[in-house]
Formats: C-alpha cells, structure tokens, sequence
C-alpha cells in the first residue's frame, strides 16, 4: 500500500483535471488502480513504476472525460499566462531605454534569513499556500518536481507533457513560489 | 549592471530554471554562464530559485484519505474474489 500512500493524492488531483465531480474523480483512480494491478504482468519496466501508473490513470481519466463529453482546454489547465514574461516587466528598463532589459528595481533580497526562520513551518505554509494558487497542471509539476523529487522525464511521461510544456509550466510555478517566499520574508523582516 | 550585451537580465531570469535543471544548450548556457558572472541581481535571483527548490522539498507529502484508501482496498479484494 505504500504507493497507494505515496501517489494517491497526485493521482487524485490529476484525475479531477479531466473529470466533472469528487464522485467521478474517485472511480477514476479506482479504476486506473484496478488496471495496474491487472496490467502489472505486462509491465516492462521500460518507464518507472509510478510513470506506468499515471499514464493509465491520465488516459483513463480522459476516456472517462470524453465520455462525459467534457472537454478541457490545456489553457484552463496550465494558466492562461504562459506566454507572459514570469517577472514583472516594471523591475527591468523599459524597451528603447539605454537600461533595456536590466534590472531597475532589484527584487527584496531574502538570501541572508536566519535559517530558523527560513527552514520554519511559516515558509513550509507560504509555499504550500502558494502552490495551492497555481493553476493546476504547474502545480502538480512543481509538486512532482520539486517536493517529490522526479525527474523531468517522469513528470513529461506522467503527465503526457512535451518536455517545452514541461519546463514552461515548472519555471512559471517555481516563480511564483519564490515571489510568494520573497513577499512573506520582506513582511517579517519589516514587522 | 548587465556586463554581456548579448543577454539581458529580463531574458537571464526567464532562463534560471532551465539553468538550475542543465537543460540550456552550450550556446544560451554559455550566455547565461558570462551573465550572471557579472550581474549581482540575477546571481541573487539564482540562488534565491536555488533555495526555493530546496525548501520546497521539505514540504511533508500529503496523506491518503482513510476512506479512499478502504474503498480502494475493497476494490481490490472484490477483483481478486471475482477473478
């Protein structure tokens, strides 16, 4: 049961990116399940067991979307944004000044936090918090990333990305988390 | 502040992750590489991108619902008993 525990709530989040309800989301996973156990004769070890596992579960989840005629634009899943720049183009000189392009306002600068206070359970909530905002394919990429620790070609494989999706949606999503970590460390460090 | 005209400090963070992952090709990693070596910011923001990943991995993994996880055992004893 230890890859029920280790990759059931991933699994459950990315079914529910292609299905209508909480309901049909939990037959999904059930049934991706159902057909791992099954299929696990014919496994050839040529991607990772937990790759496998996802890929039956994302077709299954988006056979089972079909049939419910639902269709989801990859955009309402990885953020409408991703060909904006990820920082804020007002930190940088405008186009056609002689600073084009290089910085003007330097972000806050949060390298030099106590490391009791940077390793603490109010970062680990920031970026939880923050991760939460995300749309939901950069977040299951970060999640799969950054705190499971996969490596670029699982996450691709897994979740049926191009490597390019791949690396847009996780750049998008480790600024954002390091955005958020530099607003809460500017915060405490002025209060 | 920007040393290599050829890149600039909005295109160099743009470009961090790809960095941190060693997916750039020789040519861009080369840029990116000349850059940060004389741009204080985008060092900052590098290490900053750096420590994100880190304290991210701290983060505890989430635990699987009791009830889904007895749904999803009785499942599996249902096809094993009807198999």
């Amino acid at each position: 049961m230890m890859l029920v525990d280790e990759l059931g709530p991933s699994m459950r989040r990315v079914a529910r990116m292609y299905v209508s309800s909480d309901a049909v989301t939990d037959e999904v996973v059930q049934e991706a399940w159902l057909g791992v156990v099954k299929g696990l004769d014919g496994f050839e070890g040529r991607a990772s067991l937990r790759t496998w596992i996802f890929r039956i579960l994302v077709n299954t989840a988006k056979t089972r979307g079909q049939r419910e005629s639902r269709s989801v634009p990859f955009a309402a899943l990885a953020g409408d944004d991703l060909d904006q720049p990820t920082f804020d183009p007002t930190a940088f000189g405008a186009p056609g000044d002689p600073n084009a392009g290089a910085w003007s306002t330097l972000p806050f600068d949060w390298r030099g936090m106590p490391e009791e206070r940077a390793e603490g359970t109010e970062t680990l909530h920031v970026i939880g918090g923050a991760i939460a905002m995300l749309p939901p394919m950069q977040a299951e990429v970060i999640r799969l990333r950054d705190v499971l620790g996969w490596s670029s070609d699982e996450v691709c494989n897994a979740l049926d990305l191009t490597e390019t999706n791949q690396r847009v949606l996780l750049h998008r999503a480790r600024t954002k988390v390091r955005g958020a970590l530099e607003e809460h460390f500017r915060s405490v460090s002025e209060a | 502040m920007s040393v290599d005209a050829s890149i600039s400090c909005q295109e160099v963070v743009e470009l961090l992750s790809a960095y941190l992952d060693g997916e750039l090709d020789p040519t861009t990693l080369e840029r990116v590489e000349a850059h940060l070596a004389g741009c204080d910011g985008c060092t900052m923001v590098l290490e900053e991108f750096r420590e994100t990943i880190r304290l991210s991995g701290g983060l505890t993994v989430e635990q699987v619902d009791e009830t889904q996880r007895r749904t999803l055992l009785e499942a599996f004893r249902d096809w094993r008993a009807g198999s």
